[in-house]
């Protein structure tokens, strides 16, 4: 017996509320939060009598799917469900942002979820829900086509008309790719540069940065400490918590960066040190990507440790390769 | 009453630096970057992803290119976090080694096409702006980056795919 439960978004959230209504055939709440099915998805599995699983062990068809649980910080994972028309709940903060923002919209998404905010939904709510999947059932591609067609019928174009259209047509790319990278400026580059040049700042004015220069540093400029370093960054267990939105390896390649500015680090090892400090890139986000690649279930399933297991080859040889690769380089 | 002035001082100090920091990037390094990224992304859109995918399922057919060609197209014609998408292209047994490979070119690509990453360009530009502190060029790292990120994914693909192979094995499942 399945229950239905409503979800609000938790303080600073954003998004919903979402009204869950499990079947037999749509019952699974996938975790996809790294280090186990998180306790939200757990106690929203217990509510409404669904599965809960972990999506990073065990793959679930989307049809299954009532509903993702994700922490994602803002990059990819918050609209990589929405996209697919998945319910999503963000355990952080998160509003609607990310290069797939446009898919997030508040009728799929809720973020800043916890314990707190689950309740059972009210009748009323499950009613309109089942009506309106009755009723709102999406025109086919049939139908859509043909009604273009009807519409563009009996309207000839002349060259000018014609011309007019094709410099519109490009005059618009222009202008779109121009919106979308300004968006990812203001919504992704501006806000790092924003807390990362705060964490400096405060490294450099505390002296914490004359610890690193006299620690850190002498590790990152030899070859056997940046192999270790990879190593550690490609430890199957370790790598997917260091990987979500590249956060670690970023603020790490700026204090490298800084170090290498200082003359603590030679310039040369900039190259192998890119390697070395990304040896688990993507680590955190198999599942989801294997999934966006359309991606059987079995196949997420002994591939997402096959990508894992790889790294910890091939992260070291990366650092190698690269090493060998800077050699003339500055 | 001095003491106290002299703290507040210290305090701003700690975030003065920070604002100094982040006063240079805004100017030193977002204009370029915008400007990059909306020209390398107009020729994207003006090329289409029609074309882009006809070469793409070319692409599948042999394990080098599945690894090289087929991961740059999608990282440069869709970015992040698209680009796995063109996972679809290549059959179940390839997909974790492709998303392998694919995840790996998404940082060596922002020294040349930021734009195929806007949101993590900081691995390559927080390492990149101490070159640029010494007043090195920088064409040569990026250059460098993109090259070897390409032997990387290759390698990536290679030994993912020959792992899943042996997990499937020793797991009694058929590969197809």
């Amino acid at each position: 017996m399945y229950t239905s439960i409503t979800i609000k978004a938790g303080s600073g959230g954003w998004g919903g509320p979402l009204t869950l209504v499990p079947t037999e055939q749509k019952h699974k709440v996938v975790s996809v939060t790294g280090g186990g099915i998180h306790p939200v998805a757990q106690k929203i599995a217990e509510m409404t009598g669904g599965e809960a699983v972990d999506g990073f062990t065990t793959g679930v068809p989307d049809e299954e799917i009532l509903l993702a649980v994700v922490d994602c910080g803002g990059t990819a994972r918050c609209g990589v469900y929405p996209k697919k028309k998945i319910f999503t709940a963000n355990v952080l903060p998160v509003g609607k942002t990310g290069p797939l923002a446009q898919f997030i919209t508040e009728d799929l998404y809720v973020s800043a979820v916890d314990e707190s905010c689950l309740s059972f939904a009210d009748a009323a709510a499950v009613d309109k829900i089942s009506t309106e999947s009755a009723v709102g059932a999406p025109k086919t591609k049939e139908q859509a086509k043909r009604e273009i067609a009807a519409m563009n019928q009996g309207k000839e174009k002349n060259l000018v008309t014609r011309l007019g259209i094709a410099i519109g047509g490009v005059v618009n790319k222009f202008y779109a790719a121009g919106r979308e990278t300004v968006d990812i400026t203001i919504k992704s580059i501006i806000p790092f540069m924003a807390f990362v040049s705060m964490i400096l700042g405060i490294i450099s004015a505390s002296g914490i940065g004359n610890v690193i220069a006299n620690t850190i540093s002498p590790i990152a400029s030899t070859l056997p400490g940046m192999l270790v370093i990879s190593l550690v960054c490609a430890i199957p267990f370790i790598s997917p918590v260091l990987g979500p939105g590249a956060v670690i390896a970023q603020v790490v390649g700026t204090l490298l960066g800084a170090q290498i500015g200082m003359g603590n680090i030679p310039p040369q090892y900039a190259l192998p040190a890119l390697f070395a400090i990304n040896a688990q890139v993507g680590a955190d986000f198999v599942p989801v990507g294997l999934s966006l690649g359309e991606a059987d279930p079995e196949t997420i399933e002994l591939g997402v440790p096959a990508v894992l297991y790889s790294r910890v080859i091939t992260g070291p040889a990366a650092v190698l390769i690269a090493y060998a690769a800077s050699i003339g380089l500055y | 009453m001095e003491f106290i002035a002299g703290l507040a001082n210290g305090f701003m100090e700690l975030f003065k630096a920070g604002a100094a920091t982040f006063a240079g990037w805004v100017t030193g390094i977002i204009p370029l970057v915008v400007i990059m990224m909306t020209a390398v992304s107009s020729v994207i859109k003006m090329i289409g992803e029609e074309r882009v995918n006809r070469v793409a399922q070319r692409a599948t057919e042999n394990i080098i290119t599945r690894y090289t060609v087929l991961p740059v197209l999608a990282v440069m014609f869709l970015g992040n976090p698209m680009s796995y998408t063109f996972g679809r292209f290549v059959k179940q047994k390839y997909k974790p080694a492709f998303y392998d490979a694919n995840v790996s070119f998404l940082h060596p690509v922002t020294g040349l096409f930021p734009h195929a990453n806007g949101g993590e360009l900081f691995v390559y530009m927080g390492i990149a702006a101490g070159i640029t502190a010494l007043g090195l060029p920088l064409g040569d790292l990026a250059v460098r980056y993109f090259l070897v990120g390409l032997v990387v994914i290759l390698l990536r693909g290679i030994v993912t795919e020959k792992i899943y192979f042996y997990m499937c094995a020793k797991d009694g499942k058929k590969l197809d």
